[in-house]
């Protein structure tokens, strides 16, 4: 460290505008791509694409709002797309096996905070990064989920229990007040009370500002007293529990998984928040930031959609997303 | 300390030493890369347990285990880089670990208000002024100069009640005029009563700030002087082996 570089902040002005930015900057690229595609996709600017939008962002939101946690917290989970399909595959087992709706549910969500826990246990205590050991989970979990399911679809047939319309059944008053089709969902609000618990924590806990402690400077955090492997086990088994509860949820709506359910969904939720404001880095970022993020790839998929280009476009987009932000992180990781 | 030695394998890092650290005094610690201070230092605050010898400390045996240990029993260490979070505000680093709360229901919530009160009042109450006006309290750390820096720890530590303060080169790497901010509240914290270990390799800042010279060269105190009875000179000497002790 040279002597004139040491008294000048390290937190350079692209980091500060790259952070301040986040979550506003995602926001107005919202607003721009909705009125985009509400000028060139047909049947865009209807009660059915705009409630598609809401309700399917609100499935994937669920697992985002976890590994933007994760993320500021310093740490990764390519493991949530096979962890979302064990979580349905298990709840679709237990059901068939004749469990009730309750218990099922809440047995294939523990299972999936176990596997989260899993992660973060390999992470901590053996220091691997955790986008290598999670890259090794994420093909274990598929196997589990594949395990679970037979290598097939999995169906439940029975009567549907409640809880099914409790997590993602369509708010019929809602829908009704439109002329037209609506496809709003329970879900929407669910990822909305999650949503914003997820905020309070994090910014009005100690545990928020441990998280943030861990990924800002994990040494400094610790040298405070910080239990940061704690911090990141805890952070872990959110994750795990949260893909649970948006693969049930995702079952509960069709009452069918198919064995590849969750795939790709690492990527959505990391560019997700990335695009939010999460350093991909860690240490900052809001829960906030990260919804903004997958409301706007949701509406760039559902406009792609309707303008009838392919969805594998909406994943190199995704993709290339995701390299562009490296860059521009790295590059300000280096002026720093 | 007290016959203090570590061997790391077949490498002896610190052989035999025995020190007292007093409350009221900056002790310095001298020697050059390697010659055993950092070792030293982290036996102290329970990184390292020592191979042989005992600490005592307030005249009564402890045993350090843990860095968390060494702060519940009021050592704080202050290391160049690594006391505080850049892009987490001055108020939430300052609580860092022992965050105030306020329960509502059965949830806790962090007091912000508090905590943010708390930081400025502490800052302004050891002669960091720039915190008094109750905004900059919410700017991100890495906002502040390297000095700064250094000031907000060692507040940090004097308002949480150390009673060892441990500074790592804590001038290293700053301007003339930030150095002088740090000297200006190591001094502070002295006539506070803390005992302050001050390592360094800047003679002239040592000599301006330290009651108490300690050298260690190979692992060894090769000397222990007050204030007054060397020149900068005799200390670079005994630092470099030009002088024997």
């Amino acid at each position: 460290m040279s002597v004139s570089a040491s008294s000048r902040p390290t937190v350079s002005w692209q980091r500060r505008l790259y952070e301040r930015m986040g979550v506003g900057f995602a926001a107005v690229n919202l607003v721009l791509l909705l009125a985009f595609f509400g000028l060139l996709a047909p049947h865009f600017l209807t009660p059915l694409a705009l409630s598609n939008i809401l309700t399917f962002a609100s499935l994937t939101g669920l697992v985002v709002v976890g590994v933007a946690l994760l993320m500021i917290a310093g740490e990764f989970d390519l493991s949530v797309g096979s962890n979302l399909a064990v979580g349905g595959f298990g709840f679709a087992v237990l059901l068939n096996a004749g469990v009730p709706a309750l218990p099922a549910f809440l047995l294939a969500l523990l299972f999936c905070a176990l596997l989260g826990l899993i992660n973060g246990a390999v992470v901590v205590f053996t220091g691997i990064p955790s986008f290598i050991a999670t890259l090794g989970t994420m093909l274990a979990y598929r196997g589990i989920a594949r395990i679970l399911g037979g290598g097939d679809f999995a169906k439940y047939t029975g009567p549907q229990p409640v809880l099914f319309n409790v997590l993602n059944g369509p708010l019929t008053p809602l829908n009704d007040l439109f002329n037209t089709p609506a496809n709003f969902r329970s879900v929407i609000l669910w990822f909305l009370v999650l949503a914003v618990v997820g905020t309070v924590m994090l910014h009005r806990t100690r545990f928020g500002n441990w998280i943030f402690a861990t990924g800002g400077h994990v040494e400094a955090a610790r040298a405070q007293g910080v239990p940061v492997r704690t911090v990141k086990l805890i952070c872990f088994t959110l994750t795990g529990l949260l893909a649970g509860l948006a693969g049930v949820t995702q079952f509960a709506a069709g009452a069918s998984i198919d064995p590849l359910r969750g795939e790709g969904l690492e990527l959505i939720a990391v560019v997700s928040c990335v695009i939010g404001g999460v350093l991909l880095t860690g240490g900052a970022g809001s829960v906030m930031g990260a919804v903004v993020g997958i409301l706007l790839l949701q509406t760039l998929e559902q406009g792609l959609i309707l303008m009838g280009i392919s969805v594998q476009v909406f994943r190199a987009i995704v993709g290339f997303i995701l390299v562009l932000s490296v860059i521009l992180t790295t590059a300000i990781g280096r002026r720093e | 300390m007290e016959n203090i030695s570590r061997r790391f394998g077949s490498i002896v890092a610190v052989e035999d030493v025995t020190l007292a650290i007093y409350a009221g005094e900056v002790t310095a610690l001298l020697g050059d890369n390697g010659a055993g201070k950092s070792t030293l230092i982290k036996i102290l605050t329970g990184v390292y347990p020592p191979t042989t010898g005992r600490i005592y400390f307030k005249g009564k045996p402890v045993q350090i285990t843990s860095p968390r240990m060494a702060r519940d029993l009021g050592i704080e260490t202050v290391y160049q880089d690594l006391a505080l979070v850049p892009l987490m505000s001055v108020a939430r680093n300052f609580f860092l670990g022992r965050e105030p709360v306020k329960s509502i229901g059965p949830f806790r919530f962090l007091d912000l208000k508090t905590m943010q009160e708390r930081t400025a009042a502490a800052l302004r109450d050891i002669g960091i002024e720039k915190f008094s006006g109750g905004r900059s309290v919410n700017e991100p750390v890495g906002k502040l100069s390297g000095g700064e820096r250094q000031s907000v720890a060692i507040g940090r530590a004097v308002h949480f009640g150390a009673s060892v303060l441990i500074l790592d080169e804590p001038t290293s790497a700053l301007s003339v005029a930030e150095t002088e901010k740090v000297l200006h509240y190591t001094r502070q914290a002295k006539e506070r009563g803390l005992a302050v270990i001050f390592i360094s390799h800047n003679m002239s800042h040592v000599m301006r700030v330290a009651d108490r010279y300690i050298v260690m060269r190979h692992g060894r105190q090769v000397a222990d002087y007050r204030k007054g009875e060397l020149t900068e000179q005799d200390l670079a000497d005994l630092v470099t082996g030009e002088r024997e002790r």
